[in-house]
C-alpha cells in the first residue's frame, strides 16, 4: 500500500516532471498565458499518459524489443490524435482546441509521455502502471495551472476569463503573456521547491 | 516466444500499424459530422463579426445555435456557407479562369460580405470582407488562417487594430487595396494582400 501511495505522489511533488526531471518545458510556457487552455491542455496529458501506459504495460511482454520506441510512439499518437478528434467535435472545447492548434499534436514530443513509458509501464503490472501514467500528467497539470495563474492573473487581470484584477483597474502587463515570464515563474517554483526539500539539493 | 526475430517483429509492427489505422478511420468518420457543423457555425461568426453583429468572443459563449440563428435572420436570401476548403477551391478556379459561384453575403444592415482566400508564408490565409453599399468602402473585416506564425502573421487574426485598420479603406480602380503591414510578417502581409487583389479583381469581373 505504501508503494502505492508513493506512485501516486511522488510525481505530484517529490518527483515532478517538470519541477525535478525537467521535462516538458516547451508546452509548459507555451500554453501557460490562460488557465482554460492550460487546463484542458493538462486534462489531455493526463489522459494521454495514463492510458499509453496502461495499454503499452498491457502488451509489454509481446512488443519486439528492438522496435519498442515504434510502437510506444504509434499508441501515442493514436491517443493524441483521438484526443484532438475528441475535443474538436466538441461545441465547447472546439475553440481551445484550435487555439491550443500545434501544441495539441506536439503531446507526442512530451517527454512525460515516452518518459515514463520507457520508465516505468514496460517494467510494471498494468494497474500501477496506469496510476503512474496518471499521476504523472497531473503533476504536469499541478505546474502547468500554477504558471497559468500568475500569468492570466498578472498578464490579463484574469481568471478563466473572468475579470478579477481587471474589475479593480488592473491595466495587464504584456511582459507576463510572453512566454519568457513563464520561464521565470518555473524558475521561481523550482527554486522555492529546492529550498524546502533538503533532498534535491546538489 | 521468440519476440526478437524477423518474422515476428515484421508481422507485430504491421499488425499494430493496421489496428491504429482502423481505429483513427473510425473514429474519423464517426466524428465528422460534428466537426463539420462546428467549422460551419465558426465560419459563420467570422462573416458576422466582419458585417459588423458581435464580436468573436460573444459568439463562442453564445454556441453555435445563436450564431446560425442570428445568421438567418439577417442575411439576404439563403446563401450557401463556403467552409475554408470550399474556398480554395475557388481559389483555384479563380487562377485558371474557370466557371466561378463566388460566396456573397449581402445583410439586412446594409453591408455586402466577400470572401479572400490565398496563400500565406506557411498556410492558406483567408478572410471576410464587408462593403457598404458603395460596394467600395470597406465597412469591416476579420482574417483568419491555418498556421501562420502566432504573434508574427497571426496577428492578421489575432490584433483587433489590425482588422480595424481596414475600416473606411476604399477599394480603387484598379480593384486593389492598400493596408500597412504587420512588422515581422511580410510574407503573411503580401500574401494577404495578393488573395485580397485577386478576390476583388474576380468580384467585379463577374
Amino acid at each position: 500500500m505504501g508503494k502505492l501511495r508513493e506512485t501516486i505522489l511522488n510525481p505530484l511533488f517529490k518527483n515532478n516532471p517538470v519541477t525535478v526531471l525537467v521535462l516538458g518545458i516547451c508546452s509548459s510556457l507555451a500554453v501557460t498565458v490562460e488557465m482554460k487552455g492550460a487546463l484542458v491542455m493538462a486534462l489531455s496529458v493526463t489522459v494521454v499518459t495514463g492510458l499509453s501506459s496502461l495499454i503499452l504495460s498491457l502488451i509489454r511482454k509481446t512488443i519486439p524489443n528492438r522496435v519498442r520506441i515504434i510502437v510506444q510512439l504509434v499508441v501515442v499518437a493514436l491517443l493524441v490524435i483521438l484526443v484532438d478528434q475528441i475535443l474538436r467535435s466538441f461545441e465547447a472545447t472546439y475553440a481551445i482546441d484550435k487555439q491550443l492548434s500545434v501544441y495539441m499534436g506536439l503531446i507526442i514530443t512530451n517527454c512525460i509521455v515516452m518518459g515514463r513509458i520507457e520508465a516505468f509501464a514496460l517494467g510494471n503490472k498494468p494497474l500501477p502502471a496506469l496510476i503512474d501514467g496518471l499521476a504523472n500528467g497531473l503533476g504536469y497539470g499541478l505546474i502547468l495551472l500554477t504558471v497559468a495563474f500568475f500569468r492570466e492573473l498578472l498578464g490579463s487581470g484574469t481568471l478563466f476569463g473572468i475579470p478579477v484584477l481587471k474589475a479593480l483597474g488592473y491595466p495587464g502587463n504584456g511582459l507576463v503573456i510572453l512566454p519568457p515570464m513563464a520561464l521565470i515563474i518555473l524558475g521561481c517554483i523550482i527554486w522555492i521547491q529546492r529550498s524546502i526539500d533538503k533532498e534535491l539539493q546538489e | 516466444m521468440n519476440t526478437n526475430g524477423n518474422t515476428y517483429t515484421v508481422v507485430y509492427t504491421s499488425l499494430v500499424c493496421v489496428l491504429v489505422a482502423a481505429v483513427l478511420a473510425v473514429a474519423s468518420q464517426a466524428l465528422k459530422p460534428r466537426q463539420a457543423a462546428n467549422e460551419k457555425a465558426e465560419t459563420i461568426s467570422q462573416i458576422l463579426v466582419a458585417a459588423g453583429y458581435g464580436e468573436m468572443e460573444g459568439w463562442r459563449k453564445a454556441g453555435n445555435a445563436a450564431v446560425l440563428q442570428c445568421f438567418r435572420d439577417n442575411v439576404e436570401g439563403e446563401p450557401q456557407v463556403y467552409t475554408p476548403s470550399q474556398l480554395k477551391a475557388q481559389n483555384y478556379n479563380i487562377k485558371h479562369g474557370k466557371q466561378l459561384s463566388l460566396p456573397v453575403y449581402r445583410f439586412k444592415n446594409g453591408v455586402t460580405v466577400l470572401a479572400v482566400y490565398g496563400a500565406g508564408l506557411w498556410g492558406p490565409v483567408w478572410g471576410y470582407i464587408a462593403l457598404e453599399p458603395d460596394m467600395a468602402t470597406i465597412a469591416g473585416a476579420y482574417f483568419d488562417h491555418e498556421s501562420e506564425t502566432p504573434g508574427l502573421g497571426g496577428k492578421i487574426k489575432d490584433d483587433p487594430s489590425f482588422r480595424d485598420s481596414f475600416k473606411g479603406k476604399v477599394i480603387g480602380g484598379d480593384n486593389t487595396v492598400e493596408f500597412d503591414a504587420i512588422s515581422g510578417a511580410t510574407m503573411t502581409s503580401r500574401g494577404l494582400k495578393t488573395a485580397i487583389d485577386t478576390w476583388m479583381k474576380a468580384y467585379r469581373e463577374n
